[in-house]
């Protein structure tokens, strides 16, 4: 029993992996060889040409950098902002709170797909499409960000907030100094779960974004793989260009973002 | 607190306003916008004229917007269960103390890091005929015999069955994770009365770690049905909604229709649709999960 166990779990593991490494090898092959079984994939001859031309060829590390860049952006963004009206909601007393905690509340009702139509009217009439600032500021409008940041600020007890204004404390040192460090791993759950939904971020970009010197990832990719169609592999050492970055991140914060991850759960 | 009623205001307006004023820019206001695109011919360039309920009355009787909703729906009776059971099955794998037990954990969670372009062309290429990681996998293994191929992305049903399969091996990680640590959470005590009862694993399976995981499972089950239901890049990338169309789900007809076809007013009508359904959704799923707590009272 224990061994049906072990190796059913060792095929799973294999099997998720398999992908990937197939994903490797085929990006260091030789172009234009023969193929015919799962075998000579994975032989000689190797070579590490078509790395040096798609990087030098192609505007990939550029899209890289503006996956990033605009990840970063509305990670930090949304995380502030968010941080913000969940403590105001969580802890201020003031005049149409239900109405505004309602406004909120609505907000999880609406998918963005189901108003990316107007969004793209919005956008062009504002002059934002094809831009940073139109990747990244529409993307800060997080309800979901904001009702859990609250969920997880409710959760600090009220004495101590009094404590620090009997100390003489205003309520941006009880924001700064109280309730941010003390929901510091809710707040990097956030921003983990954030970054990785903005690196995803697909719909809008590929609407908004013409210029292909702003283009992030899942839309620069889409662009180069509709020029190969001879062979497997400049579309290999495309797709493991575009993850090397991402997967060191997951290598050096796995500990982080496997907590963020379930720490999530118990909220949402 | 001790503050002028008035100054405490204008304070929590302060904190709330940066969030506020992009909501309502680009949330609530196109939301609002919207409505008004429904009962207009709007092009990519302009406002053209007022149609009335034109929109509305095209959009119900367009067999092409009915088949897409239908083909989101295929999509989510298809990776919702499947979603959880393979989430569960993994996160039992990762559970067992083991040397690969980290390895596990790394591995199943791996491939929800990666962008949904790299998933989606990967996906692409593993399901190719003749080189593709799938057919030379089962060539090798003898399961399919040296002279033939699989089609599978184009033909109808195992479309489904690739776009399905990739997903779930994108996607599964942050199920898996809020599985394992749902399982994580159960005290040892617990298991070893278990034990000691002389309760075998699948005993212990059955009567003790599924039940724990009921919470987390309705959690799951609905957040895995409203996003499986706005599927949109994976299949756009693999099938392109194909083969004819009979895989496009309503999102990449809603980009059709406004972006290919020039046709925002139309499109905006068809994304109210989406809009009611996934409310629809919501409700439905809120009152059985409220349901069934009352049952267990």
């Amino acid at each position: 029993m224990k061994w049906v166990y072990r190796i059913v779990s060792l095929i799973a593991g294999l099997l998720f992996i398999a992908p990937l490494v197939w994903m490797l090898v085929v990006s260091i092959k030789k172009e234009g060889m023969k193929i015919v079984t799962l075998v000579d994939w994975f032989t000689p001859p190797y070579s590490f040409a078509v790395y040096h031309e798609i990087l030098s060829g192609t505007k990939l590390t550029n899209w890289t950098f503006n996956s990033f860049f605009v990840a970063f952006c509305v990670t930090i963004l949304t995380v502030v902002f968010a941080a913000m009206a969940g403590f105001v909601l969580s802890k201020l007393p003031f005049r149409y709170k239900t109405v505004m905690f309602f406004l909120v509340l609505s907000g999880l009702l609406i998918p963005g797909e189901a108003v990316i139509i107007p969004l793209y009217q919005v956008a062009k009439d504002m002059g934002l499409l094809n831009s940073y600032q139109g990747l990244i500021i529409p993307a800060l409008a997080s309800p979901v960000a904001v009702l859990v940041l609250k969920s997880f600020f409710d959760g600090v007890p009220n004495d101590l907030l009094e404590s620090v204004q009997i100390d003489g404390g205003g309520t941006w040192r009880i924001f700064t100094q109280i309730m941010l460090p003390l929901n510091r791993p809710a707040l990097a759950s956030m921003a983990i779960l954030t970054f990785i939904g903005s690196w995803n971020n697909f719909l809008w970009p590929f609407l908004s974004i013409t210029n292909d010197n702003l283009f992030t990832l899942p839309m620069g990719i889409p662009t180069l793989m509709s020029q190969y169609s001879e062979d497997y592999v400049k579309p290999m050492v495309v797709n493991t260009l575009a993850s090397i970055p991402i997967i060191v991140l997951f290598i050096i914060f796995e500990r982080q973002i496997v907590k963020g991850v379930s720490l999530s759960g118990i909220k949402g | 607190m001790k503050m002028s009623k008035l100054k405490a205001d204008a304070q929590a307006l302060l904190f709330l306003l940066p969030f506020l004023a992009v909501y309502i820019v680009f949330t609530i206001w196109p939301m609002i916008k919207g409505v008004e695109m429904t009962f207009y011919k709007w092009t990519l360039i302009k406002k053209m004229k007022y149609v009335g309920w034109d929109n509305y009355q095209r959009m119900f009787h367009d067999q092409e917007v009915w088949a897409a909703i239908w083909h989101s729906a295929i999509f989510v009776i298809l990776t919702t269960p499947t979603m959880l059971v393979l989430a569960i099955a993994l996160a039992l794998i990762a559970n067992r103390q083991s040397r690969l037990q980290k390895l596990y954990r790394s591995v199943f969670f791996l491939p929800s890091v990666l962008s949904v372009a790299v998933a989606s062309y990967l996906g692409l290429f593993i399901f190719q005929p003749y080189n593709g990681f799938v057919n030379t996998l089962l060539h090798l293994i003898g399961l399919l015999p040296g002279h033939q191929e699989i089609f599978w992305l184009t033909e109808t049903t195992l479309s489904w069955i690739a776009l399905t399969l990739i997903t779930l091996w994108w996607t599964v990680g942050f199920n898996f994770i809020l599985y394992l640590s749902a399982m994580q959470d159960i005290p040892d005590e617990i298991k070893e009365a278990a034990r000691l009862d002389g309760a075998t694993d699948s005993v212990l399976f059955w009567k003790i770690v599924l039940p724990h995981l009921g919470p987390i499972t309705k959690t799951i089950t609905m957040l895995q049905i409203i996003s499986s239901f706005k599927v949109f890049m994976q299949i756009y990338i693999i099938t392109g909604g194909g083969p004819l169309d009979k895989t496009r789900p309503i999102i990449q007809l809603i980009y059709q229709t406004g972006f290919r076809k020039n046709d925002l007013g139309y499109a905006a009508t068809m994304s109210y649709l989406l809009f009611v359904i996934l409310l629809i959704l919501s409700a439905l799923q809120y009152w059985m999960n409220n349901r069934k707590g009352a049952d267990a009272r």
